[in-house]
């Protein structure tokens, strides 16, 4: 399936992109987090980091499906 | 004659032949104030309105007391314990006129005059207090504003009675202090340890160059009364750690969170929730950042980030640089999310995230929800239903005698105005009419240990609607 993810904060300077299209077999967004940042050496633990799909926050059992728009969120400390 | 003076005041001498009468008086810097030490005083003064109103006020005196003379010399700056600060000197045909005149003139001014002082406390902390009413015309101040129908002079009302704690006055926090103080809030705490740098300015505007090196508290207090001389500013020039988070948040109606530290972050969540406050959070990051308010009953920062994070994950301004407007605009977001709360706007940030990247200008709301097990909301969000699984304990109504409808539970009655802890097993829970003041009351008795006191959500109106 195909998913659209879009970067924020700190997770966007390090994968250099804003948003990008990912080719992926069906899976948690916890595992696809861990995935994304195994994959680009994100360089956070993945339990730092937030999924939203289609919008909403989800829990890290929630499935992805074919289309969802995927969000990853870092902590931000900045003020 | 009304003078300010930046020197130690010289009392004139006074000449008048028709006088029979002459008093003069000293008020001077005393060492303790609202019951703590004061180390030193600064008076500050908007000079052109603090003269106009004083030169008002002696002429008001004179008619009225049929004065042959009058002075007013006020000091301006830094003040030690003991030094002069103001001195009023009146001249009469008679002592009875003189006396009377003398005491008027001091009680007016500190009425009336647009000069505000900051007493600095031995531990640090300090509080700016300005006129105690100030002129008419600052009454036009937030006019615009109360022409809202959202905002009114109810709203207005509501903004000048409540007390907010700013937590960081650097990029967000500067950002918000002017608007916050624009729109009328009556009380400000600010809290930050730093003082002002020249790497600061680009994105903290309400400081100036020639201020580095000195407190942002007391500087960003001195813009405040600039602003707006009738808001009174409290100033704690320290970092917010697990000592003192519980003082500094139950103090306040309002929370705003404008720190770079993850974990003042955190803490602060904690904090609000255990004492019921809103907190209103953001955080940025080079061109983009974060914003939502966590209220009471809502979704909470630990709802949402389950791990705490720790500070140098990933990265604070200092490190990877910011534009000026980035925090500028959150932290007028930030204002904006205060004031709905304050005045009970519906539509605030409490079940959403925005993310906002000013670079592209994109923004997103997220969705929020409350996570089932959240550390952040233990005992906080006590189950509605009562009468189920839920280990409730003791159930203690707080309302008054003369509140109804009857709760139709099981329940004792102890009315707020002659609570005491009674050596109840716990866990109790406690009742009142919307879950405000239980609320209130189970987070004081956890701060004196009780674990597991908790407050019903929505009261009785909630619970009793469920039978």
């Amino acid at each position: 399936m195909k998913v659209t993810v879009r970067y924020f904060a700190v997770l966007r300077d390090r994968r250099g992109l804003d948003a990008e299209t990912v080719e992926c077999p069906e899976m948690t967004s916890s595992q696809f987090a861990s995935y994304l940042i195994e994959l680009h050496q994100l360089g956070l633990p993945p339990s730092l980091v937030r999924v939203a799909v289609n919008s909403s926050f989800v829990s890290d059992d929630h499935v992805l499906g074919d289309g969802d728009e995927v969000v990853l969120i870092p902590p931000v400390a900045g003020g | 004659m009304f003078q300010l003076s930046s020197t130690p005041i010289i009392p004139p001498l006074m000449e008048c032949a028709r006088a029979g009468g002459f008093v003069t008086f000293e008020g001077r810097v005393r060492d303790h104030a609202e019951g703590r030490a004061v180390e030193r005083l600064t008076y500050e003064a908007y000079p052109e309105m603090a003269i106009a109103e004083g030169t008002r006020l002696l002429e008001e005196a004179k008619e009225k007391f049929g004065l042959l003379d009058s002075r007013v010399i006020h000091r301006v700056g830094t003040l030690e314990i003991g030094e002069v600060a103001v001195w009023i000197g009146v001249a009469a045909a008679h002592r009875r006129e003189a006396f009377a005149a003398c005491e008027w003139i001091i009680d007016q001014l500190k009425h009336r005059v647009p000069i505000w002082k900051h007493e600095i406390f031995s531990e640090g902390a300090g509080v700016w207090v300005g006129a105690e009413s100030v002129p008419l015309e600052f009454g036009l101040l937030t006019q615009r504003q109360e022409l809202l129908d959202e905002i009114g002079p109810e709203g207005q009302a509501k903004l000048r009675n409540a007390r907010v704690l700013l937590v960081g006055v650097g990029g967000l926090g500067s950002a918000s202090l002017p608007y916050l103080v624009g729109a009328g809030v009556g009380t400000l705490g600010l809290v930050d340890p730093d003082q002002v740098e020249l790497t600061n300015l680009h994105r903290q505007v309400i400081y100036s160059a020639n201020e580095t090196g000195r407190l942002k508290v007391d500087r960003a207090a001195a813009a405040a009364s600039r602003l707006n001389p009738s808001v009174r500013v409290e100033t704690h020039a320290l970092e917010v750690d697990g000592s003192n988070v519980d003082r500094l948040v139950s103090g306040y109606d309002v929370v705003i969170d404008g720190t770079d530290s993850l974990e003042v972050k955190f803490l602060l969540n904690a904090a609000c929730r255990r004492h019921q406050k809103p907190l209103i959070t953001a955080s940025i990051h080079r061109f983009e950042g974060h914003l939502m308010t966590v209220l009471p009953d809502g979704p909470c920062l630990r709802c949402l980030f389950p791990t705490q994070p720790h500070d140098g994950c990933v990265g604070t301004c200092a490190q990877v640089g910011v534009l000026g407007v980035v925090p500028g605009l959150f932290g007028v977001l930030q204002a904006l999310e205060a004031i709905k709360v304050i005045t009970d706007f519906s539509d605030v940030l409490t079940e959403d995230m925005l993310l906002f990247d000013l670079k592209s200008l994109q923004s997103l709301k997220v969705k929020r929800s409350l996570r089932d097990g959240c550390e952040g909301c233990a005992g906080i969000h006590h189950p509605l239903n009562l009468q189920v699984s839920d280990p409730v304990g003791v159930v203690i109504d707080i309302r008054e005698l003369d509140e109804t409808p009857q709760l139709l539970i099981s329940h004792i009655r102890l009315p707020l105005s002659r609570f005491a802890w009674q050596g109840w097993t716990e866990p109790v829970t406690f009742i009142c009419a919307s879950g405000q003041r239980s609320g209130n009351l189970a987070a004081n008795l956890r701060e004196q240990g009780h674990s597991q006191v908790y407050s019903l959500k929505g009261g009785v109106e909630r619970l009793n609607s469920c039978f």
